[in-house]
């Protein structure tokens, strides 16, 4: 057997690691919880807390800095949070920071979010009320997500009719599937693809052409940007005018002229317009060509007179 | 038979109702066995210690590794340290500390208390002007009663040590992490309900195997049966305990 001193050293050792244990976790536990440190307490209203309770936790900036003392109703529309803040952050936290009530993760517990504000403002002190955000409510985000479901199923509905449509259309799939439109296709975009790259010149040149324009060079340059040009464009505009202005003038004299001439006035008038004088011409050249046809047989009968036959020979030699 | 048994149970639940109320009125009497409660702190206290810790570390490695499959499905293996904190802490740490305490310490004071009984050591005692009661029951209860809570501490810390361990083979969770972690998930509704039960359980431990040994009859043949017996009472009223225990910290909100 042991000597009863070692017994009891030993005991001893035993209740004081035990007990050691037990503060060490109280203690722990207890700074979690705020209990040691020098603290100082805020107040936030919301409208709802969402299920937020005592000791949850509450961040600053993603840190926490302390935990929510409680949660008391103050009317139909205000809860009242409390929150137990620890010293060390006081200076951190401005007046006009905006408090919010969020989720840590997904699933995971409740927290008022204390998130600062980029205006400049004075510390935070104990007793003060900081302005809420509203939080964002699980049920209303499933209502917006229930909407979203039931338009993405009109979507589905659609899409299988038009992919059923698709299926049963033998002309499309044909189209689909016959390697020669895919050739064709492959030719056609090449030929885009040519005519593209020429575009791309013609367009260089044109945006060349249109620069020298702009800048005045060539016959088009000139004309569109000299002002001495344009100025005389301008008068020779208005001399044409001029010019249309006396030919309207003259052709209304002439329209009266030809009316009268028609009419059968003045000497051109009786010449053109007069019948009795016509058939008097008429009958002047008809005697005319009977006396000329007298002339030429006795033209004949002296070219076949010796006084004159001579005369006649010599003269057809020199025509000849 | 079944109507003897039943009669027999009643009496011995009256009996032991008695022994209960004797212990009490015992306790306060004067001349307390301060030496004989030490040497019995002793024994069951720091002498179960090697016992309860080996097993304390091995249910925090083994809750672990069991836990990590489930919580992997969830994609919730960063809470892991949370949930075997609360887990040990709440329960399994005092109840396993209990059990084994039982079957050691409940088995030993009935073997003890059964033998002395049976060799009439403890008739002896009386006569020789000692009153056995005092200084063979009140000492042995109150020694299981103070150590059992301080066994159940020191399994809570072992425990949780083996379960760093044992989040460490597969996964990586640094130090201060985990511990950060298990002080996070638990409050004092965790830790004092569960602390306080270990006095409890404690106490029924030691006066199941008091009663029993003290009760012994029918020589040897007794002796074992008092150190049966007591086991299994004794780890019986564990369980009764820990159900109305979680029960009442239920109704008193320490959830």
């Amino acid at each position: 057997m042991e000597k009863e001193p070692n017994k009891n050293i030993k005991l001893g050792l035993f209740v004081i690691v035990g007990t050691a244990f037990l503060i060490i976790a109280m203690y722990f536990i207890g700074a979690k919880q705020n209990l040691f440190s020098r603290t100082f307490r805020i107040y936030v209203n919301f409208h709802n807390v969402d299920g937020l309770q005592a000791g949850n936790n509450v961040r600053f900036a993603g840190i926490d800095v302390g935990t929510v003392e409680a949660v008391d109703i103050q009317s139909d529309s205000s809860v009242q949070v409390s929150l137990i803040i620890e010293d060390e952050y006081k200076s951190y936290i401005k007046k006009n920071a905006l408090a919010s009530i969020g989720t840590d993760g997904l699933m995971g517990n409740k927290l008022v979010n204390i998130n600062s504000s980029h205006d400049p403002g004075l510390s935070i002190e104990e007793g003060d009320v900081l302005a809420s955000v509203h939080p964002i409510e699980t049920d209303e985000m499933l209502r917006t997500l229930n909407k979203t479901n039931n338009d993405v199923s009109t979507i589905a509905r659609n899409l299988r009719i038009i992919t059923e449509r698709v299926n049963n259309s033998n002309t499309l799939w044909s189209i689909l599937t016959d390697p020669a439109v895919a050739e064709n296709v492959k030719n056609a975009i090449v030929s885009i693809k040519i005519t593209g790259e020429r575009t791309a010149v013609i367009s260089g040149d044109l945006s060349r052409i249109v620069a020298s324009v702009r800048n005045g060079k060539g016959t088009l340059g000139a004309l569109i940007t000299d002002t001495a040009i344009s100025h005389q464009i301008k008068q020779t505009i208005v001399k044409i005018q001029l010019v249309s202005d006396t030919m309207a003038y003259i052709s209304g004299d002439l329209k009266y002229i030809t009316g009268k001439i028609r009419n059968g006035e003045g000497a051109v008038g009786t010449v053109l317009m007069d019948t009795t004088f016509a058939g008097n011409l008429n009958k002047s050249v008809i005697d005319i060509r009977k006396a000329t046809s007298g002339l030429t047989a006795s033209m004949e009968a002296l070219k076949n007179s010796f006084l004159l036959r001579k005369y006649f020979r010599k003269h057809s030699k020199a025509g000849k | 038979m079944s109507e003897n048994s039943f009669k027999r149970f009643l009496s011995d639940a009256g009996d032991m109702t008695g022994f209960v109320l004797r212990f009490f009125r015992e306790l306060f009497k004067p001349k307390q066995e301060w030496r004989e409660l030490l040497r019995q702190c002793y024994y069951v206290g720091y002498n179960s210690l090697s016992l309860v810790g080996i097993t304390a570390f091995i249910m925090g490695l083994v809750l672990t590794i069991q836990s990590r499959p489930t919580l992997v499905e969830f994609g919730a293996e960063a809470w892991l340290p949370k949930m075997i904190s609360v887990s040990l802490v709440r329960e399994i740490a005092p109840v396993i500390t209990a059990l084994i305490c039982a079957g050691k310490v409940g088995s030993g004071i009935g073997a003890e208390l059964g033998s002395m009984k049976v060799t009439e050591q403890i008739d002896a005692m009386d006569v020789s002007g000692t009153n056995p009661f005092k200084y063979l029951v009140v000492t042995r209860v109150m020694a299981t009663t103070l150590m059992l809570p301080v066994l159940a501490v020191i399994a809570d810390a072992i425990a949780l040590y083996g379960g760093y361990l044992g989040a460490n083979i597969k996964g990586v969770v640094s130090w201060e992490l985990y511990w950060t972690q298990v002080f996070d998930a638990l409050s004092y509704s965790d830790l004092l309900p569960a602390f306080i039960k270990t006095y409890f359980f404690g106490f029924a431990i030691g006066i199941v195997g008091c009663y029993k040994g003290f009760n012994s009859n029918k020589g040897t043949e007794g002796v074992g049966r008092s150190a049966n017996t007591a086991v299994v009472v004794a780890s019986l009223a564990v369980f009764l305990i820990d159900l109305i225990a979680v029960q009442i910290a239920d109704l008193l909100g320490f959830t």
